[in-house]
């Protein structure tokens, strides 16, 4: 059972080294998206449900922080954990490829997502061929970082083994 | 035993979420900076300030031991860049005093202002992009300071951006590679009018109503025009040309600048305390 008692601190931990630490590790424009991996995470290992639940709130703390509209993260990232924790039901979580490349097409998806819906609310500089550069940056340095992340995410939903089966 | 069932309760959670965003999205467009979005964005950023310098703290040996990893090479070219204009500085040094007493009597007689007059508030950036979308830094000074909206921030090298938000002891700065952003800009060796653009993502800005025959070498400075009723006073420089093209039959060149200041790796930044002069 997912428990917010470990999630929350979990969260907000993510928040402050995205913060501090991930956005100065800067290769050109892109630098990991730590929030949007969380998300990634969730959906892995917490099924579509509780996938969208996380990819919302680690969307909404994003969210407070950039000067983009307001929910644009949230909606992106609860998209992005949705579908995760989707594609996720039934796979066979034992080959250690699956989260970094996971999170590869996932943060790399979810970087062009935030491009197209921010473009459909009036941002249309967000959608350009640069977009598709800062995807791949975002992707590759998220599929870097996926192990650790998914390890601690694992821990933050009680040893989440359940995963989505029962979604 | 695990119980393998499709229900549409994650679609009806999804459902829920969306429209929750798009509410949001929507409260957000419609309060223009005066709603309560705003007020609960400042407010988030005001109290996770300190754990951000905290953290700042903490983790600056390992930023600086991957800056470095990750930069390596950019940190060697700019080693020599730095070297050359060193050696060039020095060569025009007595040059430089004398043009700067010219300077002075100029500005005296035509009574106009410049930069070195004007009051400025130090700021630190507590806050850098923290999306490749967002084009934004936030600085540890606010109202209490004397900050206002739309004031001109600029750092060593020229012009950073300009004040969007301010709080009591925050402000929001657009950096002028926003899509946003437009400065009134001269050439500085023609003196020749024009606008420079950000483009948003990306860290160049395109220099707009540049005439044709106008001779624009690689290189050279953008410095703000400071007409009359810009947002941003004379001679600031803007931006480096990296290149400038003219395609056959066009009515403008095709100017592309880089900021002079590495927007990117800032930590001080300095508001004019300047408004556009009517």
């Amino acid at each position: 059972m997912t428990s917010p008692v470990r999630l929350v601190p979990v969260l907000f931990g993510a928040l402050v080294l995205h913060q501090s630490l991930f956005v100065t590790l800067r290769i050109g424009d892109a630098h990991p998206q730590l929030m949007l991996l969380v998300a990634v995470a969730g959906g892995l290992l917490a099924g579509s449900e509780r996938g969208a639940l996380i990819g919302f709130a680690a969307g909404m703390l994003a969210d407070l922080f950039v000067e983009t509209p307001l929910g644009l993260s949230a909606l992106t990232f609860a998209l992005v954990g949705f579908v995760v924790g989707s594609a996720q039901t039934g796979i066979v979580h034992t080959a250690w490829w699956i989260s970094p490349l996971t999170a590869l097409v996932a943060s790399f998806t979810g970087v062009v997502l935030y491009g197209l819906l921010g473009a459909l609310i009036g941002q249309a500089h967000f959608v350009s061929l640069h977009l598709l550069v800062l995807a791949g940056g975002v992707g590759a340095m998220n599929a870097v970082l996926a192990a650790p992340v998914v390890r601690v995410m694992g821990w933050a939903l009680g040893g989440s083994d359940e995963k989505a089966y029962a979604r | 035993m695990a119980v393998y069932r499709r229900t549409s309760r994650p679609r009806f959670t999804l459902l829920l979420l969306v429209l929750t965003a798009v509410t949001l999205l929507t409260l957000d467009e419609r309060s223009n900076g005066l709603g309560v979005v705003d007020a609960a964005r400042d407010g988030a950023r005001d109290l996770f300030a300190p754990v951000k310098e905290a953290a700042d703290a903490t983790f600056s040996p390992v930023v600086d031991f991957l800056d470095g990893a990750l930069h390596h090479g950019d940190l060697k070219a700019e080693n020599e860049r730095l070297r050359d204009q060193l050696s060039e500085r020095e060569a025009t040094v007595l040059r430089a005093a004398d043009a700067e007493r010219e300077r002075e009597a100029l500005l005296d007689l035509a009574e106009l202002d410049f930069v070195g007059d004007i009051p400025a508030v130090a700021a630190r950036v507590v806050l850098t992009p923290a999306s490749g979308f967002d084009v934004t830094l936030r600085i540890d000074k606010g109202r209490d300071a004397g900050i206002a909206k739309g004031m001109p921030v600029v750092s060593g090298g020229g012009l950073v951006g300009r004040v969007i938000d301010v709080s009591r002891k925050r402000a929001t700065v657009r950096l002028v590679t926003d899509s946003s952003s437009s400065v009134g800009v001269r050439i500085s060796s023609t003196g020749d009018l024009a606008v420079a653009a950000g483009r948003g993502t990306g860290s160049t800005l395109r220099v707009d109503l540049v005439d044709p025959a106008t001779e624009v070498a690689k290189g050279e400075i953008v410095v703000t025009s400071g007409l009359q009723n810009s947002a941003f006073p004379p001679g600031i420089p803007v931006g480096k040309v990296v290149a400038a093209n003219t395609a056959a039959g066009a009515l403008q060149q095709d100017v592309t600048i880089e900021p002079v200041v590495d927007l990117r790796r800032i930590t001080f930044v300095k508001v004019l305390l300047w408004g556009p002069v009517e």
